[in-house]
């Protein structure tokens, strides 16, 4: 029976500091401390919950949800992220998607990714040196249909579940949703944060209200916080794997000079 | 808003995938745009490569993005966002 030790979320990526320093070294500290709490888990296996920005999974064959089954990983390379291989979990990734399959839920396997940014800058703040195995975990909020929010909860509970059924007494596992919050890139919107949407997210799921995230439509989510915003359910999904947890607020940050509500949540199980 | 048909996608797609089909469009884009029987319409949009002009045609934001970086920046693509982090991290180049 394996443990999930502690989940997470935060967003994905970072900008240019000169554009407002003092906010963006508030977010800074905040992934970095982000970061300190997950080592300090000592997690066996960190599964990162995020989505490819049509790098890898291009709009040519749209899956819904994709694990990576492969031994190790080599960033793309993108925003300068360097190209330094870290491992995965291919047992992990092989029986989590078996368990899901009769659980209802057909998860695309994928042996050859090259981790983006959204995947990438995390890992790289969270799990610096990659000692820890990774589960990258893709919710393709870019299909031209995403997945629904219900859809993506009711897959986070299956991951629980498969830790506390088939894993190893001894494995602790962490989860990290990556990604959000507000923003609309490349809309006519573009610029705008909707703070009041962003605080709305983080004061659910650190409540242990998340699961009423779960009642919201996609179109919901596009109208509130930018098609981009739909990143969102990353934060959904992290916290659907420990559904009673309640947790804190690490940093939150409105910064339109980055174009996105900058966000980071830890979840105490 | 409507979205853009999938061969302005997998135009787009192609650009971003293969350096030498991103070289040619970019020398001369007509023939390309002939090989993914991209209309005329769309044609003028994609010349115009304008943020504004992706948006009215319909582009996938990210695929906006991409569209916009394959013409080389004006002295080069710089450090990129991340540096500074990536130093703080003791990463950086």
């Amino acid at each position: 029976m394996g443990t999930i030790a502690g989940a997470f979320a935060m967003s994905h990526v970072v900008f240019e500091p000169e554009k407002c320093p003092d906010k963006a070294a508030r977010v800074w500290a905040g992934m970095r401390e982000i970061a300190r709490r997950i080592q300090a888990l000592k997690p066996d296996l960190l599964i990162i919950a995020t989505n490819d920005h049509l790098n890898n999974f291009t709009l040519a064959l749209q899956a819904p949800f994709i694990v990576g089954v492969a031994d190790e990983y080599t960033p793309l390379g993108d925003m300068g992220i360097p190209r330094t291989p870290f491992p995965g979990s291919r047992d992990f990734a092989d029986g989590f998607v078996r368990f899901a399959a009769g659980a209802g839920f057909d998860v695309a396997r994928a042996e050859e990714i090259a981790p983006d940014h959204g995947f990438a800058f995390p890992n790289l703040v969270v799990n610096p040196g990659g000692h820890i195995a990774v589960l990258p975990f893709y919710i393709s909020v870019a299909n031209d249909i995403p997945p629904t929010p219900a859809r993506v909860w009711s897959l986070g509970g299956v991951v629980r579940d498969f830790v506390a059924r088939e894993r190893a007494a001894a494995e602790r596992v962490v989860v990290l949703g990556a990604g959000g919050l507000s923003h609309w890139l490349c809309e006519p919107e573009q610029g705008r944060v909707n703070e009041a949407f962003d605080r709305m997210v983080i004061d659910k799921m650190v409540s242990g209200r998340a699961r009423e995230l779960s009642a919201l439509t996609s179109e919901e989510i596009r109208r509130d916080a930018g098609r981009s915003g739909l990143e969102v359910m990353h934060w959904i999904f992290a916290a659907a794997t420990v559904p009673q947890a309640r947790g804190e607020e690490i940093f939150y940050e409105p910064m339109p000079e980055w174009i996105t509500g900058m966000g980071g949540i830890a979840l105490t199980p | 808003m409507s979205a853009a048909p999938y061969r302005v996608h997998r135009l787009i797609q192609d650009l971003n995938r293969d350096p030498r089909l991103a070289t040619t469009f970019l020398s001369d884009p007509e023939p390309v745009f002939q090989r993914y029987g991209i209309a005329e319409h769309e044609r003028q949009l994609l010349r115009e490569g304008t943020p504004r002009a992706l948006l009215r045609l319909g582009v996938h934001p990210n695929l906006q993005m991409k569209f916009l970086r394959i013409r080389p920046a004006p002295g080069g693509a710089g450090p990129g966002p991340l540096a500074s982090y990536l130093r703080d991290l003791n990463l950086a180049p």
